[in-house]
């Protein structure tokens, strides 16, 4: 499966990523060779065998549903770039965004 | 657009509806991932953490009640439960979702392959013009019942996933995007625990829409998960429409339809959206696949005019968390806990008090309802719950919308009820004074019985006092005498008007009538 320039544009449009052309093409080498690397994989029998769901072979990690202390407003707003003391302030949005 | 024009359309093209509908699970103490609380409204971002803010390094871990609730959810409607399942990232961007990706599930949820029985009665069974079979239906077949008919819908999965923070726009008008020079963003909602339920595309009419959110809106209050409040957006409805010509087997160009922030508000939205759909296809356009708004001012649904939608959420196994494995005996130990269930529970009333469906439905939607109902008849025995359920969807009812307040917190209690309908049976009482009774008792919080002695309403059921009473109306009334002995019957209403007056209203009326036609006779 190669990928082509079009496939990076649209993968760095999503991940809202400028790149120059130089950087689109260079991306297109590297991340084929990635994906080479990925397509051997299609190449092996991997009929009933699982997907690796995590790395550790642990299930069931959760916390008790009890409250604990967060941050402060003033530590949460901390670091914004803006805010008017009470919420964070963005720039107005123009589309292109989802909600769900 | 009336009604008529929906009816019109759907002789001619067959709709295909799926809902979406998001619940917040409010009977959570704390977030999805962190011990933040969880709570509506206060002061923004005072409930907020390094998890929930979306901080770099901060380890969301999953909250254990909020899976069970979950589990709990898919078993009342009837899904099975993934032994084996887990979160994933779903990557977009929005200044509500402060990590720039939701944790979700995707190609393993907790519940899938679920059903619930839908009732249509009333008005809108008209809106399903297939009942008499004579047009072959793809989906569920609906089954014919007195007055309507239910269909069962199947319920695709339910997965559990993390609310965004809430957005107020700034600038423009009524806080809305357009024109908005900048957003304010409070995160005290986000990381809410919040069940997601997609529904298969069986539902054919905006009716069949309304009555299935409704009924799961009902499970849920009565599971007690949430509080699925659609004006606080604790329970939020989106909904999928396509419309395709009678007997056609392909799907129509679907749309999907948002904002819609009530049952009504759901059914007329997604009206309105079939006869859009219909007028474009029959003016030889095309439905362009797109997410419309609901302006429930404007009664109109438009679209969000956004760029093309790249629904490329590149979703992939969430790494900070570990997969779910689910042991049967578990699953099967929260099966036990499942409390009765509305459709159960109006099955039991109809079955042990011979109640209308239509009422023993209302008397089980919700817990409280429920109880109220049970308490009372407990106390009156089987035989009066019908009464029971009459004072309940009359008088008490009005009374809870007026005042605006649960049934739990209403002053009348089952024993009180239950007092006033003894009094009633037992004759100690009429019927319109036990309307006086009740508001009173609705008022003051006094049992009914004292209320009855302190008025000294009693009703006079002796004969004696009566026929006294009846003979002062006859001697006072000596034309309307002559006209009811020369046939003119109806006058005896006027009798009754008298002298239930002449007894301050507290005669009985099967007495004080039969007295009369007697004396009359």
């Amino acid at each position: 499966m190669a990928i082509t320039e079009a496939d990076v544009r649209h993968v760095a449009m999503l991940a809202r990523l400028a790149l120059t052309d130089e950087q689109v093409g260079a991306l297109t080498a590297e991340l084929g060779a990635l994906l080479g690397h990925i397509d051997e994989l299609q190449h092996l029998d991997l009929e009933g065998v699982q997907p690796t769901a995590h790395p550790l072979a642990m299930t069931n990690r959760t916390r008790a549903d009890v409250v604990v202390p967060g941050l402060s407003r003033e530590d949460a707003l901390r670091n914004a770039p803006d805010t008017d003391g009470t919420a964070f302030v963005v720039p107005a949005i123009t589309g292109g965004g989802d909600a769900s | 657009m009336g009604k008529d024009r929906l009816l019109d359309v759907l002789e001619r093209y067959e709709a295909v509806i799926g809902l979406e509908i998001h619940t917040e699970i409010t009977a959570a103490n704390t977030k999805m991932f962190c011990g933040c609380p969880v709570a509506f409204g206060g002061e923004p971002n005072t409930r907020v953490c390094p998890v929930c803010l979306g901080m770099p390094g901060a380890l969301p871990v999953p909250n254990e009640a909020a899976i069970e609730w979950t589990v709990l959810a898919g078993l009342a409607t009837d899904c099975d439960i993934a032994l084996w399942s887990q979160f994933h990232r779903k990557q977009y961007f929005y200044p509500d979702m402060p990590k720039d990706y939701q944790i979700s599930q995707y190609d393993l949820p907790f519940c899938s392959n679920g059903m619930v029985d839908v009732e249509v009665d009333g008005p809108g069974v008209a809106e399903r013009l297939d009942l008499d079979g004579d047009v072959v239906a793809d989906g569920p077949v609906p089954v014919v019942e007195d007055g309507g008919y239910r269909v069962p819908i199947g319920i695709t999965r339910i997965h559990l996933e993390e609310d965004t923070g809430k957005m107020v726009h700034v600038g423009g008008s009524e806080g809305r995007i357009a024109g908005a020079t900048h957003s304010l963003v409070d995160f005290n909602r986000a990381g809410t625990p919040l069940m997601e339920l997609v529904s298969e595309p069986d539902i054919r009419t905006p009716e069949e829409a309304r009555r299935f959110a409704q009924k799961l809106r009902s499970i849920w209050l009565v599971l007690g998960v949430s509080d699925c409040s659609m004006e606080e957006g604790s329970m939020r409805v989106d909904g999928n429409v396509s419309i395709r010509a009678r007997g056609q087997v392909e799907f129509g160009t679907k749309t999907e339809i948002k904002n819609m922030n009530s049952f009504k508000a759901l059914h007329d939205a997604l009206a309105y959206e079939i006869v859009r759909q219909a007028d474009l296809l029959d003016a030889g356009e095309a439905v362009v696949q797109e997410t419309r708004h609901w302006d429930a001012t404007a009664r109109r649904t438009s679209g969000l005019r956004s760029k093309e939608e790249a629904h490329d959420y590149r979703y992939f196994p969430e790494p900070d968390m570990v997969p779910f494995s689910f042991e049967p005996e578990w699953i099967a130990s929260l099966a036990a806990q499942l409390p009765e269930l509305p459709d159960a529970r109006r099955d039991r009333y109809i079955a042990e008090y011979a109640l209308p469906k239509a009422d023993a439905a209302m008397l089980a939607a919700d817990s409280e309802t429920g109880r109220y109902f049970d308490a009372t008849v407990e106390i009156t025995g089987a035989d009066r719950a019908k009464q029971a359920a009459n004072w309940m969807l009359g008088d008490l009812a009005a009374l809870l919308n007026a005042e605006g307040i649960a049934i739990g917190d209403a002053r009348v209690t089952p024993a009180m009820l239950a007092e006033l309908i003894g009094l009633v049976e037992d004759g100690t009482i009429s019927g319109k004074q036990a309307k006086q009774v009740f508001a009173e008792a609705a008022e003051t919080g006094d049992a009914p019985g004292a209320i009855v002695e302190a008025r000294g309403m009693k009703q006079v059921s002796d004969t004696g006092a009566i026929e006294a009473a009846v003979a002062a109306v006859l001697e006072a009334n000596p034309a309307e005498v002559e006209s009811y002995r020369a046939g003119k019957t109806s006058v005896i209403g006027f009798f009754v008007g008298q002298v239930m007056r002449e007894m301050r209203g507290q005669g009985n009326p099967a007495v004080v009538n039969e007295v009369l036609r007697r004396m009359l006779g």
